[in-house]
């Protein structure tokens, strides 16, 4: 949409520029632009027009990047370099909390964001497109970045229109540029003799006034479109985009992926070098004690092994696994999540891949376009602006449903709050429950299949499941998996740890009313299940028969022993128990959880089945259930991944179209669709 | 982590550091840790120091650190017998973890050498590779680098003392060059470059200062060396360059050493380059 100014179009002359810095600083604001430095054009602080790259240009090719002398004195005559305004509003590493811990008592302090007023000049037309994006992303809900917030709202926007593109830009065919019509404050056109300059804001309406130009005659706005109108005939439209989510989407096994990761480096330059790339992870910064710890928010990629790594696993251990988790998630399930594409068309990891992997040559590769033209496609070829990235078709799938029990209003990301341990009690050789008091309402109004996400300063926070709601506090069941469940599992009473949460879609407990009820799961999987026995106990009219099913390696490795006795003794409850290994004292059955429903009657159609176990133990079991006839609508499954943030803020949970711990870890095998047991997601 | 680590976080642990086939860089590195040594002491009871004292303990250690590689029968014998004693054993620098910059004798002719550098080679025991320390026992952690990086080691320390897993990530070099506002060197044709397939830590130094990487960390988790040798090949430079790039002071490391092997060998003596 284009915004109307009511202040008509001025003409800049070259040498205005500094008069156009100079308000900028007296208003308090850092200018950012485009400066010649380590051989590119970089955004760096600029405080005369001389700091600008006056007679540069840069030839761009995949994999390589030379500055050239254009012996002119235009100053915006490069395409987008290394850098990109992220380094301003999304910065490689920002403090987020502060712990600290004495004698078994912890405190989190939020930190507090710090944007010093800034002004963005050069800001291309795909770079507009970026930041909008990044704002759907961090900005615009369910849980906000307040720092990227408060710096995105310091900053004003000053676009220069691209007439000068890269062999390896592509914004034509994302919808993006190199037209500039919205997402700005002032935009300007270079011309050789100066810039038209008009305004898409109040603030940039204000600016302009002030800058006091003479108005832009018809020759030069005329000659302004001119040029960038010619930029849209030079780039033409490299990437067909009609249809690309659902051609990729189909494309999940191709063989091509093999074939990219032989030449693919997984150094993650692609990532970090893009625009809209948001992934994180969190680093502690402490003293040698421990004592105090600054949890810092620092850029990560999907392309780093540990990105994706949990205790004892790795869901993408293949670099072709990563490799398509990125392309796929830029190009077909960032319309899932934000309704957007996550691709701006900028060419930045074209240019920056040190062995030059060309993301157009690979999307044309792995997902070419159907020989004739879909009627989608000719429909959206030639449309210039953001109208376009509306005409290019979305998602094929449906979405995901929506959180089922949204975060607190959720205006910001949750905060720790303290909660005390108040008994402590041990499951397993390796497991414990402990049962902490709290007081945070939002802690307390949790649902069964929630889970919180648990920090000891100076240790990364773990995501951990709720295992059972009480009026004054919550249990949660802790596995010593890695030094900070460690950690916590050698909590004594009265010592406290942060709490944030609840996080998550849980058990979906209405869907199984008047339905027969099956439970399955395995080793700890029983934990985020037990609050679901407890609520269905509650309302134990509303479903017909209900059988819990655990299996697990030997019976020491059970949880909750005792409850499963006095659950097995009730009438109202069928529980069958299965290990593994069999101990001296196990007289039960032997082998693995989908045995026991051999001896079962499972009526399909009138079942509800909740699965919480190892993925393969749920693959295993979920044939079981297809056979027995469940349909996927009433399947559901909860799903272990990677969790930093617990929001769907730092990308590590990503599983195809969803965020595992903002639209799940509770998933129906409907909404996942072809993602349940893929390899490699 | 062991019991006897975990033991260690209430206590102050006896330390030890040890010195194998090296430069002792590393242990300076620890030396040069001027502002944080005092604090350092504290929380660890420093029973040897090779670089710093010439006293030698006969342990206990509850944890080694060891700088070097194996070059010598002794050496060979030293480091087992260290192992059998010592809960936590952690090896510092590009010697003790790919062998170091003597490693490239791994490829050459050991009696020549030995004959053309000593005047009696007889007197001299050494064996015909230099090897990290992990092809000889199980180490529990490892930091890279030539030499090691101050803020690594810190880190290390600290997450013992505290009892958490040390954040030291294997990944490429790139993500701290992109961090710290770095241009790639590489595409910028500044010149070769390993920080791709170099396992991070140093803060990304030297395309800091508009060189390339020159891997002194040695590989990183998965590493591509053939994709980016192909990739040199493609941008003009000869297999023997390439070579000699891979060829530095974690050349012995596999992914490294198989580039090297697949491109002929180090160019070692036959001519002088640049990146040697």
């Amino acid at each position: 949409m284009v915004i109307p100014s009511s202040v008509d179009p001025g003409f800049l002359p070259r040498a205005g520029l500094d008069r156009l810095l100079d308000l900028l600083t007296a208003d308090g604001r850092r200018v950012i632009g485009p400066t010649i430095s380590q051989g590119a054009v970089v955004y760096d602080e600029i405080h005369r027009a001389a700091d600008l790259p006056s007679g540069w240009t840069a030839d761009q090719a995949p994999g390589s990047y030379r500055l050239r002398s254009t012996g002119t004195d235009r100053q915006f005559d490069y395409a987008v370099g290394p850098t990109s305004w992220k380094h301003e509003t999304f910065p490689p590493r920002v403090p987020l909390t502060i712990g600290r811990r004495v004698n078994g008592q912890v405190t989190f302090e939020d930190a507090v964001p710090v944007a010093p007023l800034v002004a963005f000049l050069g800001v291309r037309g795909c770079e507009i497109a970026a930041l909008l994006t990044q704002d759907t992303v961090l900005a615009r809900g369910p849980a906000v970045d307040r720092d990227y917030a408060a710096r995105r709202a310091a900053a004003l926007v000053i676009a220069v229109e691209c007439v000068t593109p890269a062999d390896t830009c592509f914004c034509t065919s994302m919808g993006t540029g190199p037209e500039v019509t919205a997402g700005f404050d002032l935009a300007m056109t270079e011309l050789d003799d100066g810039f038209v300059v008009r305004a898409g804001s109040p603030a940039g309406e204000r600016l302009l006034e002030r800058l006091e130009l003479s108005p832009a005659d018809e020759a030069r706005t005329s000659a302004a479109r001119s040029a960038v109108a010619a930029a849209r005939e030079l780039m033409g439209d490299p990437v067909p985009t009609g249809g690309l989510p659902a051609r990729l989407s189909a494309a999940a096994e191709s063989p091509r992926w093999a074939e990219i990761a032989e030449r693919c480096l997984a150094c993650a330059n692609c990532t970090l070098v893009c625009p809209t790339c948001f992934c994180t992870s969190v680093t502690q910064v402490s003293d040698l004690d421990g004592l105090e710890a600054t949890a810092e928010r620092t850029w990560d990629s999907c392309f780093t092994l540990g990105f994706s790594r949990v205790a004892g696993g790795n869901f993408r251990p293949r670099v072709q696994d990563r490799y398509r988790q990125w392309l796929t998630h830029k190009f077909a399930t960032w319309w899932d999540q934000f309704g957007s594409s996550g691709c701006v068309g900028c060419g930045r990891c074209i240019t920056w891949c040190p062995v030059g992997i060309d993301v157009r040559a690979e999307l044309l590769a792995v997902a070419p376009p159907p020989t004739e033209l879909s009627d989608a496609t000719t429909q959206i070829i030639g449309v210039p602006g953001p109208e376009r990235i509306e005409a290019v078709p979305g998602p094929t799938t449906p979405a995901l449903l929506t959180a089922m029990t949204p975060l607190s209003d959720a205006v910001e990301s949750p905060t720790y709050s303290r909660a005390f341990v108040a008994e402590r009690r041990r499951e397993t050789v390796d497991t414990v429950t402990i049962r902490f008091d709290t007081d945070d309402p939002d802690l307390l109004a949790g649902r069964p299949g929630q889970f919180v996400m648990a920090a000891l300063p100076a240790f990364s926070a773990a995501p951990i499941s709720v295992s059972r709601f009480h009026p004054d506090g919550l249990e949660l069941t802790i596995r010593a998996a890695g030094a900070a469940t460690r950690a916590m599992c050698g909590l004594r009473r009265g010592d406290s740890l942060g709490l944030r949460g609840p996080m998550g879609r849980g058990w979906p407990v209405d869907a199984a009313e008047g339905h027969d009820v099956v439970i399955v799961t395995g080793g700890i999987g029983l934990a985020p299940l037990r609050p679901l026995v407890d609520a269905l106990f509650a309302e134990r009219t509303r479903f017909r028969e209900i059988s819990l099913l655990y299996g697990a390696r030997s019976p020491s490795d059970r949880l909750y022993v005792e409850e499963l006795s006095e659950l097995a003794a009730r009438p109202d409850l069928d529980v069958g128990q299965i290990v593994d290994r069999a101990g001296p004292d196990w007289f039960g059955r032997v082998g693995v959880v989908t045995s026991l429903f051999d001896q079962r009657h499972l009526d399909g159609s009138k079942a509800v089945a909740f699965v919480c176990g190892p993925e393969r133990m749920m693959t295993a079991t979920v044939d079981v259930l297809r056979d027995r006839g469940v349909t996927d609508d009433r399947i559901f499954v909860t799903l272990e991944r990677h969790m930093e943030c617990g929001v769907g803020l730092c990308g590590h949970c990503q599983l195809g179209k969803a965020f595992v711990c903002r639209d799940g870890p509770v998933f129906s095998l409907a909404e996942m669709g072809p993602a349940f047991g893929r390899e490699g997601l | 982590m062991t019991g006897a680590v975990r033991a260690m976080i209430a206590s102050r642990p006896r330390l030890g550091i040890m010195k194998f086939a090296s430069c002792d860089g590393c242990q300076l590195t620890i030396l040069d840790l001027e502002d944080q040594l005092l604090d350092l002491l504290t929380r660890f009871d420093l029973v040897e120091f090779a670089e710093a004292s010439s006293y030698r303990s006969s342990g206990p250690f509850d944890v080694v650190l060891v700088e070097g590689s194996v070059s010598t029968p002794e050496q060979a014998e030293e480091i087992v017998r260290i192992r059998r004693e010592t809960p936590l054993l952690v090896t510092i620098g590009a010697c003790a973890t790919a062998g170091g910059i003597q490693a490239l004798r791994n490829w050459a002719d050991h009696d020549a050498y030995r004959a053309a550098v000593y005047a009696h080679p007889e007197y001299v025991e050494s064996l015909a590779t230099s090897t990290p320390i992990s092809d000889h026992v199980a180490v529990d952690g490892e930091l890279r680098g030539c030499p090691i990086d101050p803020g690594q080691l810190l880190e290390l320390l600290t997450a013992l003392t505290v009892g958490r897993r040390p954040q030291l990530p294997d990944e490429s070099v790139c993500l701290e060059c992109k961090r710290r506002g770095t241009v790639c060197v590489l595409v910028t044709g500044s010149g070769p470059c390993l920080g791709p397939v170099t396992h991070t830590g140093c803060g990304a130094l030297c395309p800091a200062y508009a060189r390339g990487c020159y891997g002194c960390f040695g590989p990183r988790e998965g590493a591509n060396g053939a994709s980016l040798a192909t990739w040199f090949k493609r941008d003009g430079r000869t297999d023997a360059d390439t070579a000699r790039l891979f060829a530095g002071f974690t050349a012995y490391a596999p992914p490294f050493r198989s580039v090297i092997d697949s491109l002929g060998g180090p160019p070692i003596a036959s001519d002088q380059g640049e990146d040697a």
